[in-house]
């Protein structure tokens, strides 16, 4: 009798765990495996040592357009990755949802957009996208060397799809990487990420 | 199918890495009035009248008629999206004011929200014309933007416009007939709160708490902040968990962990229904919300009120099994013993009305501890369920009345709490004190052995209403008494037991070691409440008590029945209190614990799991840098917690999966009151120990509650789960 109690209590407090995480700037990123378009499985820890940057990607929504289209986010990526940046694009849509793609598919958006991140992850499960908490497409995440979450958010300041916007946006991605290699702390390490949805699957 | 998709996408893919870059939706509409057909929407632009006069306004409206499982957004797009903007180029005079927005609703999109419109929506503007515009017609010319979104976004533009007669006289908008979308729309927006209404904002690290006082209750409201720069303040896709008051309604909202420090204000819209809205601001008030939220169950005693009663009950008959409390209920069973084998129709009425009265004592002493601890906490005392052990007077009183007690059993003197006060013959006096005393004494030793189900249910009850509580403890009350009151109903049961007989003079000096061994226990829990020298010397002290009570126990069975032996051993009883008693507020383990805060021991700790002194700054840094926080709230005169401690938190599995998850061990010492840690129970709902809390590593996750009674396999899935 007691046992059927005492499980039932568990239950009760295990029911209230809370699902969304929140990683707090500066705290530990969280470790991940993925496997990218090309079948090269990546985990988070062995680019322990190297500024990382997470890029939530979906090429059929406007706002990523605004920065795939107009060529802002591979310029974005051969900048950094030519100074020894990590840069990951993470694809969490799920199988038959808007944003979900084979591998080939990816590779050949890759190359006709001329983009040049280190590696594009496929994350059909989602699994890394609720590890982070990833919510829009784009949605940035830049780790330091140590690991830690030094900025997470959006791109930049201007939430449109408008690529004019692109000319006065002041970018936070930027912000960050240059104050963290020059050794100074990042001053906005949290902004709210504009986009549309990551499209989980059930 | 593939290839009749990747050619255009290629040509699509080398053209724009050819062209420049430029708006990919194309514009519909060429500024004239009417509708102008864009991909899943049609957008217009509608006037509420068609004449505006000189100084006068008028208002006009975007309306978008929406293909059904599409959306546009409201001005805080949620989680994602945009909301449709007008840039408007107005002829000389004629000026626009900004886009008012309609009540929203809430639109989930997996684990995400966003707040928008479906089907058919419209945007009020207020046109004004200047006093000197010229009359005649004016054209009024709007460049429109959204986001139309269903699993895809799709931006769009339109080209729109409407034509004004600007004539002297004009009706006023509040005298045009209220008929089509612009007018439907100017009805949905959010209202101000009228003056006779409240709307207040409390908040702490987990939740905002949203209070409307509108005069009736309100059962189906949800809020829509408008701040959502630089971050959201709430958990947009959150449940928003709803109180309905008598005269309003609470909302709980949870709170964004991407908000570093709470707004000076919040400003939303609060929707009571599809039609009915507010416009609200509220400076953010710090504040409880747990408090608010167990406060929030008073209005609703129903469910949560039975359970806490079905499990006090049970809780108390589980007591009966406790170490403190078996003597007692032994002492009970001899009784019945006494009468087996007599039978007579009048002594198991008498065994009857001793069940009852030994019942009545547990009642009343329930009752009255209740009731001075709801005394105590009125007054603003932070006193939790096993308060009175916190204080040395009380357990000075309590081991010398255990061990004269004893002293009684063992056979030194008898003082009418004798077992032979039952069955024999019917001329002697029916002993109801001794079981009504024995009743109280049973309640005042269960105190320390908060058996399994007992937390919860007392730390629920001691949050609700009076009524509530002394209801939950009567159940306690009424399951610690409820085996012997059956045994004592059924005399039946009394014929198995064998005869009376000598046998039995030497079964009751033998629970005078039990109670001898609860005198030593209370002792050794007398010394722990003095800090760490001193408390040998205390316990000097109460020895020596015990010594005077000995000697009067000798007195009192060297002279049996002499009103001069009698007054001889209360003397000595009273000198005997004295002398512990006399030694005053010297400084107790308490105030010796709250020096210093605790460095948790985050990275380094070798081989060894210490427990840290209680500490909010050491819990804080623990949970900032990541790592788990266990917290064993823990007293001296706690058995429970003694057990737990030694059979699972101190056994080598435990010890190991607590260094591997590099959780900061805490021990929350309570054998003296501490407010501090007093608050920090009732924060996660308890209001005694044992009390068992791992906070997850994830910061901002709310506390692991683990059961009362610990098994080594439940702290190690608690640890495992925790860890992550």
């Amino acid at each position: 009798m007691k046992r059927i109690w005492l499980g039932l209590l568990i239950a009760v407090f295990a029911a209230s765990a809370p699902i969304a995480r929140a990683l707090p700037p500066g705290s530990t990123a969280p470790d991940f495996k993925g496997t990218d378009s090309n079948g090269v499985q990546h985990n988070l820890g062995e680019y322990r040592g190297k500024f990382v940057v997470l890029e939530w990607a979906n090429r059929g929504c406007p706002y990523e357009q605004k920065h795939y289209k107009s060529g802002n986010m591979e310029s974005l990526q051969k900048q950094w990755t030519d100074k020894g940046v990590v840069w990951l694009s993470i694809l969490s849509d799920g199988p038959g949802q808007q944003g979900y793609v084979t591998p080939a598919q990816e590779n050949d958006y890759l190359k006709s957009m001329h983009a040049s991140p280190t590696a594009a992850l496929l994350d059909p499960t989602g699994n890394i996208g609720h590890l982070y908490d990833a919510r829009t497409t784009p949605h940035i995440f830049v780790i330091d060397p140590n690991g830690k979450l030094i900025y997470q958010g959006a791109l930049d300041d201007k939430p449109t799809p408008d690529p004019a916007s692109l000319k006065t946006a002041d970018n936070y991605l930027n912000d960050a990487l240059n104050a963290a290699m020059a050794g100074k702390p990042v001053a906005v390490a949290v902004t709210k990420p504009y986009g549309c949805a990551v499209h989980y699957g059930n | 199918m593939k290839i009749l998709r990747t050619i255009p996408a290629l040509l699509l893919a080398i053209l724009t890495t050819l062209t420049p870059a430029r708006a990919q939706s194309t514009v519909v509409g060429d500024g004239g009035s009417g509708p102008a057909k864009a991909q899943h929407l049609t957008a217009e632009m509608q006037s509420l009248g068609p004449a505006i006069a000189p100084g006068g306004t008028q208002i006009v409206g975007l309306v978008l008629t929406i293909e059904e499982h599409w959306h546009v957004y409201w001005i805080n797009a949620g989680d994602s999206g945009e909301p449709p903007k007008i840039t408007w180029k107005l002829p000389p005079g004629i000026t626009a004011g900004p886009m008012q927005f309609p009540i929203p609703e809430r639109l989930p999109l997996g684990p995400l929200m966003d707040f928008g419109y479906e089907d058919e929506v419209a945007f009020p503007v207020t046109i004004s014309a200047a006093p000197t515009v010229k009359p005649g017609p004016v054209h009024l010319d709007a460049q429109v933007s959204w986001l139309v979104c269903a699993q895809v976004c799709i931006p769009g533009k339109a080209h729109l416009g409407i034509d004004l007669t600007v004539q002297p006289g004009a009706p006023s908008p509040a005298q045009e007939p209220k008929i089509g979308a612009v007018a439907e729309a100017l009805s949905l927006i959010p209202k101000p709160l009228p003056a006779s209404d409240k709307f207040s904002v409390i908040a702490d690290n987990q939740r905002f708490v949203l209070t409307l006082i509108d005069g009736k209750p309100e059962t189906d409201v949800e809020f829509y902040p408008y701040d959502k720069d630089p971050t959201d303040v709430i958990v947009n896709a959150a449940d928003q968990d709803i109180e309905t008051l008598r005269n309003g309604a609470e909302l709980y909202l949870k709170r964004s962990p991407d908000l570093t420090t709470l707004p000076p204000t919040l400003h939303g819209v609060f929707k009571l229904s599809e039609t009915e809205a507010y416009d609200v601001t509220a400076p953010v008030v710090p504040g409880d919300s747990a408090a608010m939220a167990a406060a929030a169950e008073r209005s609703h005693p129903g469910s949560g009120a039975l359970g806490a009663i079905g499990l006090a009950f049970l809780g108390g008959i589980i007591l009966n099994l406790m170490p403190c409390v078996f003597p007692v209920l032994f002492l009970k069973g001899l009784a019945l013993v006494q009468t087996a084998g007599a039978g007579t129709a009048e002594e198991r009425g008498e065994m009857r009305r001793h069940g009852i009265v030994y019942a009545l004592g547990i009642l009343v002493s329930f009752w009255v501890i209740v009731a001075v601890l709801l005394a105590l906490r009125a007054t603003g005392s932070h006193a939790g369920w096993g308060f009175q052990l916190q204080s040395p007077v009380f357990i000075a009183v309590l081991a010398s009345f255990m061990f004269f007690f004893a002293l009684s059993l063992a056979g030194q003197f008898d003082i009418g709490l004798s077992l032979t006060s039952l069955g024999g013959s019917l001329a002697e006096k029916p002993g109801y004190a001794g079981s009504f005393f024995t009743g109280v004494l049973a309640t005042v030793v269960a105190t320390p052995c908060t058996a399994p189900l007992m937390g919860a249910a007392i730390g629920f009850a001691l949050a609700q209403t009076t009524a509530v509580t002394f209801a939950v403890f009567t159940a306690l009350a009424l399951g610690l008494a409820a085996p012997y009151v059956l045994l004592s109903l059924q005399p039946a049961w009394a014929r198995l037991l064998p005869r009376p007989g000598a046998w039995m003079e030497v079964l009751k000096q033998l629970t005078a070691v039990p109670l001898f061994a609860t005198a030593i226990w209370l002792a050794w829990v007398y010394g722990q409440l003095y800090a760490a020298g001193d408390g040998v010397n205390q316990l000097a002290f109460l020895l020596a008590c015990f010594l005077l009570l000995a000697i009067a126990g000798w007195a009192l069975g060297r002279w049996p029945a002499m009103w001069s032996s009698r007054i001889t051993a209360l003397l000595l009883i009273i000198l005997a209190l004295a002398l512990p008693l006399s030694q005053g507020e010297t400084a107790t383990r308490a105030s010796a614990l709250g020096a210093g805060a605790a460095t948790p021991s985050a990275t380094a700790n070798p081989a060894e799991v210490t427990w840290q002194p209680y500490s909010e700054p050491a819990i804080d840094a623990a949970r900032s840098a990541g790592h788990p926080v266990f917290i064993d709230f823990t007293a001296a005169w706690c058995l429970s917690c003694q057990y737990n401690e030694k059979a699972v938190l101190k056994s080598a599995d435990v010890e190991s999966a607590l260094l591997k998850g590099h959780v900061l061990t805490m021990k929350a010492d309570w054998t003296n009151d501490d407010p501090a840690i007093t608050a920090k129970l009732a924060s996660v709902g308890r209001a005694g120990v044992p009390t068992y809390v791992l906070y997850p590593a994830a910061a901002g996750s709310a506390a692991d509650v683990l059961p009362e009674l610990l098994t080594k396999d439940l702290v190690l899935k608690a640890i495992e789960r925790d860890s992550k």
